[in-house]
């Protein structure tokens, strides 16, 4: 189950406990967006595997010119669930109500209309929204798909300890010789095309042509600064203004593309490794190709324009030619905050060449900055995101509020401790220098025999790489560690291979559900580390082996590095340490998935001693001094302490009135907030400050129910007008 | 055929050429580790350099490629550079023709207008790939080039100095942020040293002193983070400093130029600078003396010893500026009317009495 469809099943809880309390169903609408790949109900394009297949089959059944074609009494397929739509309502294309992603799919299929397009077309109508950060983030997507939402939505980025790598990612581009192939076929298929139509429809290549003398948005499209999403990859300014000459008319603009494909694959078979400037880069296009940096800057809408006028249908044949007029766009249009690093090899060792271009983005305030300027409210949150201070200096805002909040358990149920040092006293780590040094292996493979013995059903553990994890893993074979924990618990390894890792993840669900329980030797950064649950028996015991960092030879981790510093001010070792603690949380994390839940958490390094404080304050707050600095037998003991306190019988009742809240609590909270409220007042009116600046933000108390912090706030507001009267 | 691609040659300028074999001799790559394949661009036909050698050292000869026939010379050969020869070729023209055709944006009156040249160009430009009516375009662009001769030099000489400023830019960029860099180092080295030294200095304290150790531990921590924070302000005013300077970098480049013929249209009316005259002390003042002529050679006794004595002539005395200076007086006072320049004087001087006894009126 995804993450999207957790959240819709949780809204529709909450609202049918709404209308359950409040005795009315309220008028309320909340979607969820996927891909089409998800969503289709199309008969055959929904056993398509490819979601770009199923995309562009989409497209082709569903664009506007195909249903004009089909007017005119042309033979072309259309789909019955998109047509379906038409005849519906716009504005109430599915009734009210929370619809999760399957029941979505249900309606769908007894209505017979697209699921797809029906949640596209009701996102204005809608009050709750949920789809992935790329609607949002991605430039290319964004523009299409978010582009109607209200300047007055409340957008909230959940799990959004990643955001500044999915900012990153979204406006990076890598391009390989297959990719360069690819376009330039696509490239050599336009020109086909463009021919053909020259000679059937030359009125419509005409009418481009003229539209795109005045420039590329007509006065109809052209966009209300409130209305639209502003696209990162090409500012106003420039949609506004005229296609350079020299691209205007379909063969020209063809032949300047085939030339800078030429250009590119010319520059990645230099079997150098090279980073650039975009700047630089403009300036050896220019002078070994005559390309001006002016019209690569209209590269992508020109192509989009051009698609558009051939009516083509097969677009997947494209994808290759507009992530090539992507990169060129944007490539032209920032000098700063990108860079363009060639990798010719794999990997240093490797002999054979498979060059790749990276066009990194080193700013992750570019591709947010949009959200920022559009949406007045915008929540970043996540229950991992730690330390607060990093995230909008990285993406170049200011916080009006930020909080950091602590856990309210009824019992102690989660134990983290820092392992320093193995059972014979030595310091254990998986620093660079002594991660392979025997003593050091033994330890970290007696720390999991140990908690394999004591830990019921399930444990995880998290290795800093896969080379890691596979060079430790022969070790522990080798002495025989692997022999000793075999006996307690079955052991299953993450691959990089996703289908083999959801295996391995069945069969270790199969292990604990059935009572023996297994170890899953994971990787932080892999699949298993982000969005899948390790819930009450699932996992018991978590085990950090060494600290996450990332890998710091890669070139743009290290040119990221290099922009930090230079222009916010960021070293390269608190980002690399930031990085490192976001992942061991986010590992962490993975074993508390609710109030009743327990587990333990070990972080097994010397260096997390250093970096406690930059774990989140749920966390932090639970370690005492005593556990940050353990070796393994004195955290095996604590651990079985722990379990013990665990086992004791511990109902629902133990619960009420600290972890879960009934009616009555939550009115004494609010009378006792009152009067919290009140004495404060009167301090200050004796103080004789006058200082009436009550923050909204103190009306924060416990995000327990928003309409009774509302109640709450209206009460203040009563008694800050009584007390000025 | 067995077809090993180099890959471990000596020279790893290229990979993935797909084709390893020259065209004219048929050797490939297996029997020659360094082949190169050179083109010429007379007809784009490549082969490899061995070939070149043997077929064009004693001079030009037609091409060996079968159908093609067309002499070349050794001289012109060159590496291919990239992948797909029509590209090159195209290139090969766009060079020629852009180095004719290279007005600038700033030229034109409209956006529109430039863009309509910039389409001119490329129609001109497709025509020579597509040889369609090549010996036309041939003749408009030689008759633009002779026409506008200063005007391409001038833009050819603006886009090669911007192009060097850029590079200047970069460069002077990467070194402020090599300085900065190790500055950054620095910075971070005296940190340490300073925490480091803060420790010693605590236990010291801690040591020596019978005070309670919370309260010393407390003071001394507190000193440090003060210093660090003033510290850290200093270098963020520093930086703030260093920014502003760089963002007034005035890279500003203006022309204009002369421009008909040729149906470009829209160019902007270029204003010819006025050519300055040269610097006149006197103010427009004429020299010239309006009632006599002033000869080189005045006849007198005494002036003539003046003249001949070595007494005098050794000091460096001429004859000449005095006979200038005594006609100049002898001649001064005519055409001076006096009662007519006192008249006017008298009306300045009731002007300027009349306003100031306005000025005491108003005042009062």
């Amino acid at each position: 189950m995804s993450e999207i469809e957790k959240a819709l099943a949780e809204l529709k809880a909450l609202m049918q406990y709404r209308a359950d309390q409040l005795g009315q169903v309220e008028d309320f609408r909340g979607l969820g967006l996927t891909s089409r790949k998800n969503l289709c109900l199309h008969p055959s394009v929904k056993r398509e595997k490819s979601g770009a297949v199923v995309d562009a089959r989409c497209r082709s059944l569903t664009a506007g010119f195909v249903k004009e074609k089909k007017e005119r009494g042309e033979d072309v397929d259309l789909c019955i669930y998109h047509d379906n739509l038409d005849l519906l309502e716009p504005h109430n294309l599915v009734p009210p109500g929370v619809f999760t992603l399957d029941g979505l799919l249900k309606y769908g299929e007894q209505h017979k209309q697209c699921p797809y397009f029906s949640a596209r077309r009701m996102m204005p109508f809608c009050n709750v929204i949920i789809y992935s950060y790329h609607y949002l983030l991605d430039p290319k997507i964004a523009e299409r798909v978010s582009k109607e939402l209200s300047k007055d939505c409340i957008v909230v980025f959940d799990e959004a300890h990643n955001i500044d790598n999915v900012c990153i990612e979204s406006l990076s581009i890598d391009l390989n010789d297959d990719i360069l192939r690819k376009a330039t076929r696509g490239a050599d298929n336009l020109e086909r095309k463009i021919n053909e139509m020259r000679e059937s429809d030359a009125d419509k290549l005409q009418s481009e042509y003229a539209k795109l003398v005045e420039g590329l948005r007509d006065a109809e499209e052209a966009r209300d600064e409130n209305a639209f999403m502003a696209n990162p990859a090409l500012p106003d300014d420039l949609l506004q203004e005229a296609v350079p000459g020299n691209i205007r008319r379909a063969e020209h603009f063809i032949a300047f593309l085939k030339r800078f494909v030429e250009y590119v694959k010319m520059k990645i078979h230099v079997l150098v490794v090279s980073s650039q400037t975009p700047l630089r880069f403009l300036q050896e296009c220019k002078e070994s190709t005559f390309i001006e940096k002016k019209p690569l800057r209209f590269c992508a809408e020109r192509l989009t324009s051009l698609v558009r006028t051939l009516e083509l249908t097969n677009i997947e044949d494209y994808q290759s030619l507009q992530e090539v007029a992507t990169f060129a766009t944007l490539a032209a249009t920032y000098d700063k905050g990108f860079l363009l690093i060639l990798e010719p090899y794999e990997s240093d060792t490797a002999t054979v060449p498979n060059p790749i271009l990276h066009f990194a983005c080193l700013d992750a305030a570019i591709a947010i900055k949009p959200v920022f300027d559009r949406f007045s409210s915008v929540i970043i949150t996540s229950g991992t995101i730690s330390p607060l201070e990093m995230y909008p200096k990285m993406l170049g805002f200011n916080t009006v509020v930020q909080e950091s909040y602590s856990m309210t358990l009824a019992r102690r149920s989660f134990l983290p401790m820092i392992v320093t040092r193995g059972g014979d006293q030595s310091a254990i780590s998986s620093g660079f220098k002594i991660r392979n040094e025997p003593g050091v292996v033994r330890n970290y493979g007696a720390l999991l025999m140990e908690f394999s013995k004591i830990t019921p059903d399930g444990i995880v553990v998290f290795f800093p790489s896969y080379l890691y994890m596979e060079s430790i893993i022969s070790m522990w074979q080798g002495m025989g560690i692997l022999d000793e924990i075999w006996k307690f618990k079955l052991i299953l390894v993450e691959t990089p291979d996703s289908q083999e890792t959801s295996l391995a993840l069945e069969t270790y669900r199969t292990a604990c559900c059935n009572g023996r329980g297994a170890i899953l030797l994971c990787v932080a950064r892999g699949k298993v580390s982000e969005g899948i649950d390790f819930d009450h028996h699932y996992g018991r015991t978590v085990l950090c082996i060494g600290v996450p960092f990332q890998y710091t030879e890669s070139r743009i981790l290290k040119a990221r590095l290099e922009f930090l510093r230079e222009n916010y001010r960021i070293r390269e070792n608190d980002f690399l340490s930031f990085d490192a603690m976001r992942h061991a949380a986010q590992c962490l994390g993975r074993v508390l998935r609710g109030k009743d839940d327990y587990g333990i958490m070990v972080l097994g390094d010397r260096r997390f001693l250093k970096k406690r404080n930059q774990l989140p304050k749920w966390i932090n707050q639970a370690m005492t001094v005593a556990e940050e600095n353990m070796s393994t037998d004195m955290a095996v003991t604590n651990a079985k302490k722990f379990l013990r306190a665990m086992a004791q019988p511990f109902g629902q009742k133990e619960q009420d009135g600290i972890s879960t809240w009934s009616i009555q609590d939550l009115e004494k909270h609010v009378e006792k907030s009152q009067t919290d409220k009140i004495r404060e007042l009167q301090n200050v009116q004796v103080n004789g400050n006058g200082d009436h600046a009550m923050g909204d933000g103190d009306g924060l108390t416990n995000g327990k129910g928003t309409e009774d912090n509302y109640d709450d706030d209206d009460d203040v507001d009563a008694i800050m007008r009584d007390m000025e009267a | 055929m067995s077809r090993v691609p180099g890959k471990k040659g000596p020279v790893p300028g290229r990979a993935g050429e797909d084709d390893d074999i020259c065209p004219v001799c048929k050797s490939s790559r297996y029997l020659n580790q360094n082949m190169k394949f050179l083109i010429n661009p007379e007809c784009y036909h490549k082969m490899c350099e061995s070939c070149v050698d043997r077929i064009f050292s004693s001079g030009p000869a037609p091409c060996p490629v079968a159908g093609c026939g067309r002499t070349l010379r050794k001289q012109r050969f060159r590496k291919q550079i990239l992948q797909d020869i029509r590209i090159e070729r195209e290139v090969d023209i766009r060079r020629r023709v852009n180095a004719v055709f290279n007005r600038r944006q700033e030229e034109f009156e409209t956006l529109r207008d430039y863009n309509n040249y910039l389409e001119e160009v490329e129609i001109l430009i497709f025509n020579l790939i597509n040889k369609t009516d090549v010996e036309e375009t041939e003749k408009k662009i030689a008759a633009y080039a002779a026409d506008h001769r200063s005007t391409i030099s001038r833009n050819k000489a603006l886009a090669h100095e911007e192009s060097i400023n850029i590079t200047a830019e970069a460069e002077a960029q990467r070194e402020q942020a090599r300085i900065r860099r190790a500055e950054d180092l620095q910075e971070e080295e005296d940190e340490r040293r300073e925490r480091e030294e803060g420790k010693r200095a605590l236990v010291e304290r801690l040591a020596n002193s019978k005070g309670n150790a919370d309260a010393i531990v407390q003071e001394i921590e507190r000193a440090q983070v003060k210093r660090s924070s003033a510290k850290g302000e200093k270098a963020n005013l520093e930086r703030r400093k260093e920014n502003a300077m760089a963002t007034q970098d005035p890279f500003g480049v203006t022309n204009g130029s002369a421009g008909a013929g040729f149906k470009i249209a829209g160019l902007k009316k270029v204003v010819e600078p006025e050519i300055e005259k040269d610097y006149d002390p006197y103010g427009g003042t004429a020299l010239e003396h309006e009632y006599y002529v002033f000869q080189d050679q005045y006849e007198h006794s005494w002036l003539d010893k003046a003249r001949t004595n070595p007494e005098i002539t050794t000091g460096g005395y001429d004859v000449g500026e005095y006979c200038a200076r005594a006609m100049f007086e002898a001649f001064a006072g005519l055409g001076c009317f006096i009662e007519d320049e006192l008249g006017a004087r008298n009306v300045a001087v009731d002007s300027g009495t009349a306003t100031a006894a306005a000025a005491m009126a108003a005042g009062r």
